[in-house]
């Protein structure tokens, strides 16, 4: 009865969603089409802000397009392929350094107010150094996803190796372990485990930075198309490659998710 | 391995902060047998066990460990607080020793398998050897607990308050596990306890703390044999309470001779 009771929650609920989003849709496609309105406001122009069918048929085109055009899978190829390298690379650079500096005092003292201070950096303004450097390129993509997700991995894995309790350490030093012993099967499972639990955030943080350092860069990806619909006042593309880029972005999550839930299956519920 | 077994003498602690946790502690602890500290809050107990332990090294005096015979090893630690690894499974914890230490490694892994499981069995925790912590209750994390610690068949076991946190039934029932796997095990065995009941359970003797700098203020040998002790049937007999009533008594005296000023800066002395 209870469980009923739930699920018809649950159904009013979902029922309740969808009505908003046909209602938002509804209007997004039909309140464009009154002149006085869009004479008020760009907001209700369709040059500006396209419709749902046109989006639709040009996700259509998009995916299924007429031969002789890139197809978009290329785009999103470049843009998902540098996201994961970057997030790759930047978490464990990112946990490598947490766990020598969160193992070792002397280490963190010396070394973590650099780090701070750098993450202090606004990630967009060492974007024109990165165009120096990879010129726009992949390389310079990843080089920015990396510059994210390094930090938020780092401070992750610090605090992970920081917040080994000392008993566990000395129970693991009564039983005969030395240095490197405590560092394997002690610290780095707790470095691995917090490092693991940002890998959702760091993931998402990934996209958003890979598509930004696109769109300044120009590197090829989903970002230098969103770069090229925006001055060519291309609104239908824009908001088509923001669906992609919303879809992208959820399943990233989704499996980043899943991913840290079954590496820290152990982890207290 | 000498009947002498360790030897404390003259062994003093000072805190960085200068907080003189003991002074002038002599204790000896003869081979295979089970020794209690008992005393007031602050005293150095803990303290004295991380001596012990080699987590702290004393600042005056000295601690005489008798020469262990090749491939015993020397002592292990039931802490106060959780020691399991939480992504360790209750069996892999159990056989951390053997993992993570060379002399461990050396037991050959089906010896290490079969001591593994049958400590569980002797807990009665051989269906729970593949849980993990978090989907222990309290009483088996602590059981765990010990039998990681008993796993390398010490030669001294230490225990700092090690089931203090359980509440008192789940406690006497893990007694009765301790004691039987303290006689099957044959270990010397230093208990550090707030309760005047487990430290007559567990142990041969039990020896009283004076008030900080904690000293020996007396020792007393328990009046029964510890082979088939019942930690149950144990607490209704005249001996048991006389000695409760005793031991209350000269732990009173050094309870209420703590000034309110020492009983408000001991946080840092366990």
């Amino acid at each position: 009865m209870f469980g009923s009771g739930r699920r018809s929650r649950r159904l009013w609920i979902t029922l309740a969603q969808l009505a908003l989003v046909a209602a938002f849709l509804a209007a997004w496609q039909w309140l464009p089409t009154i002149p006085w309105l869009a004479e008020k406001s760009h907001v209700f122009d369709s040059f500006f802000v396209s419709s749902p069918s046109k989006i639709v048929a040009r996700l259509r085109d998009l995916f299924f397009g007429p031969p002789g055009v890139t197809p978009i899978w290329t785009y999103i190829w470049n843009t998902m392929s540098a996201s994961t390298l970057g997030l790759v690379i930047g978490l464990t650079l990112g946990g490598v350094l947490g766990l020598i500096l969160g193992s070792s005092a002397v280490l963190s003292d010396i070394f973590r107010p650099f780090l701070v201070a750098l993450n202090a950096i606004p990630r967009i303004a060492l974007i024109p150094i990165v165009v120096v450097l990879f010129g726009p390129t992949s390389l310079g993509s990843i080089t920015v996803s990396v510059m994210v997700t390094f930090f938020v991995a780092f401070f992750n894995a610090y605090e992970g190796a920081r917040s080994v309790a000392p008993p566990l350490i000395q129970n693991a030093q009564v039983l005969g372990a030395g240095r490197a012993a405590i560092m394997r099967y002690v610290r780095l499972p707790y470095v691995i485990a917090w490092t693991v639990a940002a890998l959702p955030l760091a993931a998402t943080f990934s996209v958003i930075s890979v598509v930004t350092g696109e769109l300044l860069i120009g590197a090829p990806g989903l970002g230098l198309l969103l770069g090229n619909a925006t001055s060519t006042a291309d609104a239908t593309l824009t908001f088509s490659l923001v669906v992609i880029l919303s879809a992208l972005g959820v399943v990233t999550v989704l499996i980043a998710d899943q991913i840290s839930k079954r590496v820290l299956h152990w982890w207290a519920k | 391995m000498t009947t002498t077994g360790v030897r404390i003498e003259g062994v003093g602690y000072e805190y960085p902060t200068g907080v003189l946790a003991l002074s002038d502690l002599d204790l000896s602890i003869p081979t295979g047998s089970s020794v209690a500290v008992v005393g007031p809050s602050g005293c150095g107990k803990s303290t004295l066990l991380q001596l012990l332990a080699g987590l702290r090294a004393p600042t005056s005096g000295h601690i005489d460990w008798p020469a262990f015979p090749p491939g015993v090893h020397p002592m292990t630690v039931v802490f106060q607080t959780d020691t399991l690894l939480p992504w360790l499974t209750a069996e892999e914890n159990v056989g951390l020793y053997f993992k993570v230490g060379r002399a461990g490694r050396r037991v050959g892994r089906a010896a290490a398998r079969a001591r593994v499981d049958a400590l569980l069995k002797m807990v009665g925790l051989q269906d729970f050897a593949r849980a993990y912590p978090y989907q222990l209750s309290g009483g088996m994390r602590r059981r765990i607990a010990f039998l990681t610690a008993v796993a390398p068949q010490p030669a001294v076991l230490l225990l700092d308050e090690p089931f203090s946190s359980l509440d008192e039934p789940t406690r006497v029932t893990i007694h009765q596990d301790v004691l039987r796997i303290m006689s099957e095990l044959d270990m010397t065995v230093v208990l550090v306890t707030h309760d005047l009941a487990e430290a007559i359970t567990l142990c041969d003797d039990v020896v009283i703390l004076t008030a900080r700098p904690g000293r020996v203020l007396n020792r007393h040998r328990v009046p029964f044999d510890r082979t088939g002790r019942n930690a149950i049937e144990l607490r209704h007999s005249r001996e048991f309470l006389d000695l409760y009533a005793l031991l209350w008594e000269e732990l009173g005296s050094q309870i209420f001779t703590t000034s309110p000023d020492q009983q408000g800066s001991t946080s840092h002395v366990r």
